[in-house]
Order: structure tokens, then C-alpha cells, then sequence
């Protein structure tokens, strides 16, 4: 059984072609710019199993063609490494594939590298360059999902890479140059600026918490377009 | 013969058979967009000139002008132009003027003046004084209508009956005239009136047909009267593309002259225009610049299409729709794609004249079209918002490869099928009523048989169900009953003499049912089954509100508890509706479809069980509840996708809109999945979508400075409208539906 947060039948820009993504409840780190802090804690307002999730999923399959599948995101996914390998073969019995959506913040024990190998293709946050701003604004350990990042990369797994760009934060060209070498130590074919939005301030005010950004504004369209180019000028991208 | 050289002769040439002739000339077109052609400076004058008569329309409260002096009718008014004789390719206008609108009082005289007065003008003595004497089909209706009738429309159980307007949703096929020219086919309806004649006994319907048929041919022959004040003979058949367009034209130009139903759709054109215009091609006498010029010129004058209508059916359909629906591409029979170069012709008169609702431009989408195609008409539709799509493969079971649509989602087959329009009646009122036992929750007036009030305890799914149906079915009853009123009367005071002559005279007839509040009525439904339901009665003893504990599904989440009770609900429902006959041996059909007129429905209808508030709008169409389908879109289509083609053959319509950004993140990447979703929506045998693809902000910043966007179209259940057309109160429903967006 799993935890699940919420679904999203129709996310166009998690992966390739139309994706379902799948929500699980659970989140080892605590990022300040979090914008899914509902998703932070193990109970899940959907309890379910893997077969009945699969039922769910395979509905959607009509609109998997163009290389869409199943997202799975959280939260943080590997943290259900067992459940997602336990969906696995019954997704490869109907042809869909599944991609993780993840920060990588967990220990690369053999179900995770399982549940990675049978992926179609790994989405990574690289949350900072450095395990000083890692520990700090996100209280997690740096050296785990860099592990991760790397296992995929060896196992030619496709890879993207994310970066969320909070102003004041990380959001200088300087920063860019960075973030462009440190990913040099992967083998990935795409790496995607998004831009911060405090669309999901809402959230902390329902829950309670303190919402470390609240004075932060969302970063400017334009400015993130401007950042992804300059990014795009310094990467290694492997077809 | 001249008019047909070059074309491949087959069954059409001994016999009314355009079906046969398109599949034996067209030319499929599998190529990208990559040869269409901008508008010409004369249409960009002509253009110039319509912007500004729109504009004039526009500050004048919605109507330019109006002739009280004349009735309209084929022959009423002098040739009209939108810039001159010598400027317009394609020529006609409904009266002398563009946007001036014509008076027809033919379906309800009250109705007519006071659609005058509401614009500030008086219908003369002159049309008074006829009209008094005379019997309308509105006046003929009230005398037959039984108290039950007359209070369940009062109450809005059933509501928007042509009853006081002309009926629509008829097709003339157009296109015999330009293929066979008019003496042809008066002589082959003088045939069946003769043949008709030689049976040995008439009986009632043969008395009937007889005398429709002399109105046809009566309207026939003025028809050609019509033309020739433009300067054309259309007695003979069409010798050009030019011709070609410019006959169909006149044919439609005399229908809407005559009728001003609610809905006059031009049909399945495009393909038969193309077989003209590839000839003229061929022939060297046509360039792809006048070709695009000549569909353009077209378009506008499809655009000017205006009827005078009062401010209550405005309540109705709003936005002053006329729904030229004009239907494009599908697959024949034999399984080829019919998309043509006049398809994307069509499709480009978005951009060559701007965005618009009209005409009502209609994709019969099929897993068959070629990708080009489908890719196209996505990038129109993220750029335009001006195209719904409907679902060939399952149409073309029922109807053929002849079809066209009617109006939003009617499907019928060109010349062969018409249909009698019945709006709708509203199942979440009947719900009520079966709780109240036959009474109005809002008037509190016993309408249907009396019935057991249900107690202010928790409901029992059940016994709810049980008396819902018993409500139902009486309910069917009396609509069909209405039904058969309203078209006795419709055919005997405002026949259409005209359309019909464009039929075969041995026509299928459909008589179209109609339901609203659906997604209210099954999320109801779902709230007393999974949830705790306690009816909560006013001082007169009626439940008027009710006490909802716990959760239960809702309809728009691809969850079968919820999903599968409008499912049954709906099929119950038809089984119910054909149990009694319908006039003129009609097959009963059935949509689900509200136009805007969810609105109206929802204001005139009490709290209900699904925790929605008296007077609060349903969800149009099909559409689940705004706000209640929460895993996404797809989920939401999913749940629309399992309802019941076969029992709802006259459509189920579903209207979605999502941001750009949650379609994808460039345009390229946007059309892709457009395409997809659309395949895998209609993989399901789903039957119609309507595309929005915009952002929720630039709806209210329209609202609040509509000349920000003067021509800002979106897509309402069914059909397109101008969104400054819209009053504020539908503005704000269309805000409030849900809007697909990423997080």
C-alpha cells in the first residue's frame, strides 16, 4: 500500500508527451520554496495498492501515445521505491512507461536502484551546488542525490535535470555557472529552469506553518526565459 | 453537359445524390498548411467595412437597424452588398442592407413586436394589422397546450421550447442547387408530388406531404426569383467554383430569409466546394489566392447573419449565436479521410478575417485524419479558440458519411434527416419534485401527480431513486406529449417551405429531447447514496434545503461510483422518452446540451442535494460541476467519455478550457498534446469537445474593459461566442468553470 497525495490526469510538462502524475505523501526534506508543503507528511488522504493504482493508470492510456506515461512525484517518490516496483511489471504488461519525478534525498538501496533501472526516465532537482545552501534551505543531506544523479547516469538512464530559481536565492548568472558545472558529473539530456511562484502560499496558511518565504516574490517570466538561455550556453547535454 | 465536365459520373447523375458525387470527385489532401494564401486587398477593404459596421452594431445596444416596414421574407428586399455590386465575390444579403435585420413574425407575432420594442423599435400597423387576423404557430400552440404543460414550462421543468420561435436545426443541402441547378430538382419534387398522388387511398400524412410539397415548389420558384435580382440564373447547374459557392450561398440566404429558427446551419460544404474549385485549378481559370478568396468572401457573409430575437431568448443562448454550423473533414464509409484543401481554406479564414463564432466551424474528428490536418486545426484552436470537435467514428455508425451538424452537437444526414428540436427539460428540478411529491420546491405548486413528501431524515438511496424514476417517466411523457404540439403546430403555421424543398421528400425525422442540470442530478444522486442526506423543510412543509455529512464521489473524476449513475440515469431516461410516440413517426433522440441557458436553468431550480445553492448555474452540457473534478482534466474527460452515444444521439456536449501553460511549454509542444488528447478523449468513443485554450486572467480583465479584446471568441457548450456579447452574469459563469491549469 501507498500513500497518495493527489493526481494530476493531465500534466503536459513532466516528462514527455501527456503524463498522469501521482502524488505520494511523504517528503524527506523540508525546502524552503516548497510549494506542495501538503505533501510533506507520510499520511496520505489516498491509501492505496499497486494494483489499484494500476487500474486508475491504465485508463489513461488512450493518451499515452507520443511517449506519455505515468509521472510519479511527491513528495518524493523513492521513498515508495517497494510500491513503485511493485507496479512496475504490471505498467510494462500494458506498454506504459514511468518516469521518476524526484529530488533524489534517499539512500540508493537496491530497491531504489531497481525501481530507477526499470524507469523510462528520471527527472532530478538539483536543489544547490554546494551541501552548505543544500543543509540549509533544504535540510537535507547533498550527498544522496548526487549519488542518484549519478547511478542513472550510469545505468543510461534519460535524465533531465531541474533547478528551481528563487530570487535572492539562486537567481544570478553567477550561479548559473555553477549549477552548469556541477552537472557536469551527469550524463543528462535536458536541464529545465522553473521559476519560483508562490502559488502555493495558500497552502501554508491552511496547514499552519510558517512559510519561510513569505516575502519572496515569484521570479519574473522573462527573467527565467533570460537565465535558461544563459544556462543552455554552458551545459553539456548528452543526445 | 457543360457544368459537369470533368467529373467522374456515377449514380448521381440519374438520381438527387450528392453523397455519391463527392466520394466519386473530391481529392483528398494529406499536405500541411503550407499552401494557403493570405487575404486580398479587396478583402481586406470588405473587411474594413465590416469591422466598422460591427462596431456601429455594437453602440447601438447589439442591433444596427431593424425594418419594421416589410416582413421578411425570400423576395422581401432589394439586393443588398456589404461594399458594392462590383466589390463582393459572393452577393446576397438577408435585407437591402449589411446588419440591418428583417422582421418574421411567421413563429410568434408577441414575440416579434417585443423584440422590436426591447431595441427601441415599432413594428408598423401595417405587419400589426395582418398579423392580428392571422394564426402564428405560437397562437396554435397555446390553444392546444394542456394546464400541465403550461405549468410545467412555467416552472421550469421544461423550459426553452420553440414554442415561441421558430424551431431550426434544419439543413437544407445546399448543395443540390449548385450541383443540379434549381429546374432539375422542381421538376423532381413535381415527380413525387405526382407519384404521391397516384396512391390509391390518401391518407392523412399523404394529404400532408402533398401540401408541402406545393409550398416547396411555391418557395422553389421564388428562390430563383431571389437570385435574379442579384443578376444570376440558378435554374441550371453551376459551371464554376465561383458559381458553385455563390449557388449554395443563395440557397441558404433564401432559407434564413424565410425562417429564423433558432439554429440554421449550412451543412457538410467544404469537400463539395473543393471538387469545384480543384477543377477550376485544373482548368487554369483559378489561382489558390481567389480560391482562398472566394471561401473568405463566403465566411463574411456567414458572419453577417442576423435575426431579430427578444431578450429572453438572449436568457436562452446568448451572445446573439445563429450557429452556422458549418461541418469539416471526417472519413467515408470505405475508411478514406475526406479533408480537402477547402478544409484548411476554412480553417484559414481565422486568420485571414480574425477570430469569430461564426460560422460554427465543426472538425468531424477521426483517428483517420491525417496528422498535418489534426495538427492544424490544434494550432487554430490554441490560437483562436473558435473550433469544436466532434467524433466521426461514432456519427458515421449512425448516420452514414453524409452528415452534417446542426446547431452545437445534431448530427443528420444531409437532404435525408431532419429533426424537430425540443430544448430541454431539467432532471435536477425533477429530482426535487420527486422529493416533494409532485410539487414546485419554488412556487410550491402541485405540478405532477402528488406523491409522498420525503421526510427530514437521512435520505435512503433507494426509495430517492426509486420515486426520481417514477417522476421521470411521467415526466417523459409530457415532454414527448409538448413535442408533438409544438411540431403539429410548427408545421402547419411556419413550415420551411424552403429547406424542406432540399430535402427528400420522403425524409427521416428526428425529434430531439433534451436534458439540463445532468451533472447536478448525479452528483445529487451520489450525495444520498455515499454520503448522509437530510432534507430540510420549509414553513410550508416543502424541502427546500438540505444537511450533507460526509463525503461522497463526484462526477468528473473517472470514478464509476459517481460516473456510472448518469450513465444509468441517462439511459433510463431515454428508454422513457420512447415509449410515446412522436408526431410524424419521428425517432426519438436525445442530448445533453444546455447552450448557456444552464443559467437560466439553475437560477429557477432550489437548493439539491449535491450541496448547490438555489439559483446557483449548473454546469452546461455534459460538464461536470465547476470546481468538483479534481484530479485533472483527462480524469474529468474520462468520466464524460462513458456516457452512452447510442442513447444520445443528438449529442453530449462538453466544453473544457485549460491554460496554455498547462498544455504544454511551446507551441509545438502545445499542438502535440492537443492532438493527442483529442485522440485519446474520442479513442473512447466519446462525442464532442469543445477546445479553450486560455488564460482564466485575460477572461477578466475582458470583462472588466471588454474593448481590451473586442474580439475575444471562446467556446460555450456547443458554440462560439464573442465573450463581450455574453451579459455579465454568463460572463461570470464562464470564469468560474473550471479552468485546467498547472501548479
Amino acid at each position: 500500500m501507498a500513500n497518495i497525495h493527489s493526481f494530476e490526469s493531465l500534466a503536459a510538462v513532466d516528462g514527455e508527451g501527456i503524463r498522469f502524475d501521482v502524488f505520494f505523501s511523504g517528503c524527506p526534506l523540508r525546502c524552503a520554496y516548497c510549494h506542495n508543503p501538503d505533501t510533506w507528511h507520510h499520511k496520505g488522504e489516498i491509501e492505496m495498492s499497486a494494483q489499484e493504482l494500476f487500474n486508475k493508470v491504465k485508463r489513461y492510456k488512450p493518451y499515452f501515445k507520443n511517449g506519455g506515461g505515468v509521472t510519479f512525484s511527491g513528495g518524493e517518490p523513492l521513498l515508495n521505491a517497494k510500491f513503485i516496483n511493485e507496479i512496475a511489471p504490471l505498467l510494462k504488461s500494458e506498454n506504459i512507461g514511468y518516469c521518476l519525478d524526484t529530488s533524489g534525498s534517499v539512500e540508493l538501496t537496491d530497491e531504489v536502484k531497481t525501481a530507477i533501472d526499470n524507469a523510462d526516465m528520471v527527472i532530478l532537482d538539483v536543489k544547490f551546488y554546494n551541501a552548505e545552501d543544500y543543509k540549509k534551505h533544504t535540510g537535507g543531506e547533498f550527498e544522496r542525490f548526487i549519488k542518484i544523479g549519478k547511478y542513472a547516469s550510469e545505468k543510461n538512464i534519460r535524465l533531465w535535470l531541474r533547478t528551481v530559481v528563487v530570487p535572492d536565492i539562486n537567481d544570478t548568472e553567477a550561479d548559473m555557472d555553477k549549477y552548469a558545472e556541477f552537472s557536469k558529473q551527469f550524463k543528462f539530456e535536458k536541464y529545465e529552469l522553473l521559476a519560483f511562484h508562490t502559488m502555493g502560499f495558500f497552502k501554508y496558511d491552511e496547514l499552519k506553518i510558517k512559510n519561510p518565504l513569505k516575502e519572496t516574490k515569484a521570479l519574473d517570466k522573462s527573467r527565467l526565459h533570460e537565465l535558461q538561455e544563459y544556462l543552455d550556453g554552458k551545459i553539456e547535454i548528452t543526445e | 453537359m457543360e457544368a459537369w465536365r470533368g467529373f467522374s459520373k456515377g449514380a448521381w447523375c440519374d438520381r438527387i445524390d450528392v453523397s455519391n458525387f463527392i466520394k466519386l470527385n473530391y481529392t483528398a489532401y494529406d499536405g500541411d498548411s503550407s499552401f494557403l494564401e493570405g487575404p486580398t486587398d479587396r478583402t481586406k477593404k470588405e473587411m474594413d467595412r465590416v469591422h466598422e459596421l460591427l462596431i456601429k452594431e455594437n453602440d447601438n445596444g447589439g442591433v444596427l437597424d431593424v425594418d419594421t416596414e416589410r416582413v421578411l421574407s425570400i423576395l422581401s428586399h432589394e439586393p443588398g452588398y456589404v461594399v458594392d455590386k462590383d466589390t463582393d465575390v459572393i452577393v446576397g444579403l438577408q435585407t437591402d442592407e449589411p446588419l440591418k435585420r428583417g422582421v418574421s413574425p411567421f413563429a410568434g407575432f408577441r414575440n416579434a413586436v417585443q423584440a422590436c420594442n426591447a431595441y427601441g423599435y415599432e413594428l408598423s400597423e401595417k405587419i400589426k394589422d395582418e398579423f392580428t387576423y392571422r394564426t402564428t404557430h405560437n397562437t396554435g400552440v397555446f390553444r392546444a397546450y394542456t394546464d400541465t404543460m403550461k405549468a410545467a414550462r412555467h416552472a421550469g421543468i421544461l423550459t426553452g421550447l420553440p414554442d415561441a420561435y421558430a424551431r431550426g436545426r434544419i439543413i437544407g443541402d445546399y448543395r443540390r442547387i449548385a450541383l443540379y441547378g434549381m429546374d432539375y430538382l422542381i421538376e423532381q419534387k413535381k415527380e413525387d408530388k405526382r407519384r404521391l398522388g397516384m396512391k390509391e387511398i390518401l391518407d392523412e400524412e399523404t394529404i400532408h406531404t402533398l401540401e408541402d410539397l406545393s409550398k416547396q415548389l411555391d418557395f422553389m420558384s421564388q428562390l430563383k426569383g431571389l437570385a435574379l435580382s442579384y443578376g444570376y440564373d440558378i435554374s441550371k447547374p453551376a459551371t464554376t467554383a465561383k458559381e458553385a459557392v455563390q449557388w449554395l450561398y443563395f440557397g441558404y440566404l433564401g432559407a434564413i430569409k424565410e425562417q429564423n429558427g433558432a439554429a440554421n446551419s449550412i451543412g457538410r460544404i467544404a469537400e463539395f466546394m473543393d471538387i469545384y474549385i480543384q477543377r477550376d485549378i485544373e482548368e487554369g481559370i483559378l489561382d489558390e489566392v481567389h480560391a482562398q478568396e472566394l471561401i473568405d468572401d463566403l465566411v463574411i457573409k456567414l458572419r453577417l447573419v442576423r435575426h431579430l430575437r427578444t431578450p429572453e431568448y438572449n436568457d436562452l443562448f446568448a451572445g446573439d449565436p445563429v450557429w452556422v454550423t458549418m461541418a469539416l473533414a471526417g472519413v467515408t464509409c470505405e475508411g478514406k479521410h475526406m479533408v480537402s484543401k477547402t478544409s484548411y481554406r476554412v480553417l484559414q479564414t481565422l486568420y485571414n478575417l480574425g477570430s469569430s463564432a461564426e460560422p460554427n466551424i465543426t472538425v468531424l474528428w477521426s483517428d483517420r485524419l491525417p496528422q498535418t490536418f489534426k495538427d492544424f486545426c490544434a494550432q487554430v484552436s490554441i490560437d483562436t479558440d473558435s473550433i469544436q470537435y466532434e467524433n466521426d467514428d461514432v456519427m458515421r455508425r449512425m448516420y452514414g458519411d453524409d452528415y452534417a451538424i446542426a446547431c452545437c452537437v445534431s448530427a443528420m444526414k444531409m437532404g435525408k434527416q431532419m429533426q424537430f428540436f425540443g430544448a430541454r427539460c431539467n432532471l435536477a428540478k425533477v429530482l426535487l419534485m420527486a422529493l416533494n411529491g409532485g410539487k414546485d420546491e419554488i412556487e410550491g405548486a402541485q405540478i405532477a401527480p402528488k406523491g409522498e413528501i420525503f421526510e427530514e431524515k437521512p435520505l435512503a438511496f433507494e426509495e430517492v431513486y426509486e420515486a426520481y424514476k417514477k417522476y421521470l417517466s411521467w415526466m417523459a411523457r409530457l415532454y414527448v406529449n409538448t413535442m408533438n404540439i409544438i411540431h403539429y403546430m410548427h408545421d402547419k403555421y411556419a413550415y420551411e417551405r424552403l429547406m424542406m424543398s432540399l430535402h427528400d421528400t420522403d425524409v427521416e425525422r428526428l425529434m430531439a429531447f433534451g436534458v439540463s442540470g445532468f451533472s447536478v442530478a448525479i452528483d445529487s444522486l451520489s450525495a444520498i447514496k455515499y454520503a448522509k442526506v437530510t432534507p430540510i423543510k420549509d414553513d410550508r412543509g416543502l424541502i427546500t434545503d438540505f444537511k450533507i455529512e460526509g463525503k461522497f464521489p463526484k462526477y468528473g473524476n473517472d470514478d464509476d461510483r459517481a460516473d456510472l449513475i448518469g450513465k444509468d440515469l441517462i439511459e433510463y431516461f431515454y428508454k422513457e422518452l420512447c415509449k410515446t410516440p412522436c408526431y410524424r413517426g419521428a425517432r426519438h433522440t436525445l442530448s445533453i446540451l444546455t447552450i448557456t441557458s444552464n443559467v437560466m436553468y439553475g437560477r429557477k431550480t432550489g437548493s439539491t442535494p449535491d450541496g448547490r445553492k438555489a439559483g446557483e448555474p449548473f454546469a452546461p452540457g455534459a460538464n461536470p460541476m465547476h470546481g468538483r473534478d479534481c484530479e485533472g482534466a483527462l480524469a474529468s474527460l474520462n468520466s464524460v467519455a462513458k456516457l452512452n452515444y447510442a442513447c444520445c444521439q443528438d449529442g453530449i456536449s462538453n466544453t473544457f478550457s485549460i491554460t496554455p501553460d498547462a498544455l504544454g511549454s511551446d507551441k509545438e509542444q502545445q499542438i502535440e498534446h492537443l492532438t493527442t488528447m483529442l485522440d485519446g478523449y474520442f479513442e473512447q468513443d466519446a462525442h464532442h469537445l469543445n477546445v479553450n485554450v486560455l488564460n482564466r486572467e485575460k477572461l477578466i480583465a475582458a470583462m472588466n474593459d471588454p474593448t481590451l479584446y473586442p474580439s475575444l471568441t471562446i467556446r460555450v457548450s456547443g458554440y462560439a461566442v464573442n465573450f463581450n456579447k455574453l451579459t455579465r452574469d454568463k460572463q461570470e459563469e464562464v470564469i468560474a468553470r473550471t479552468f485546467h491549469q498547472s501548479m
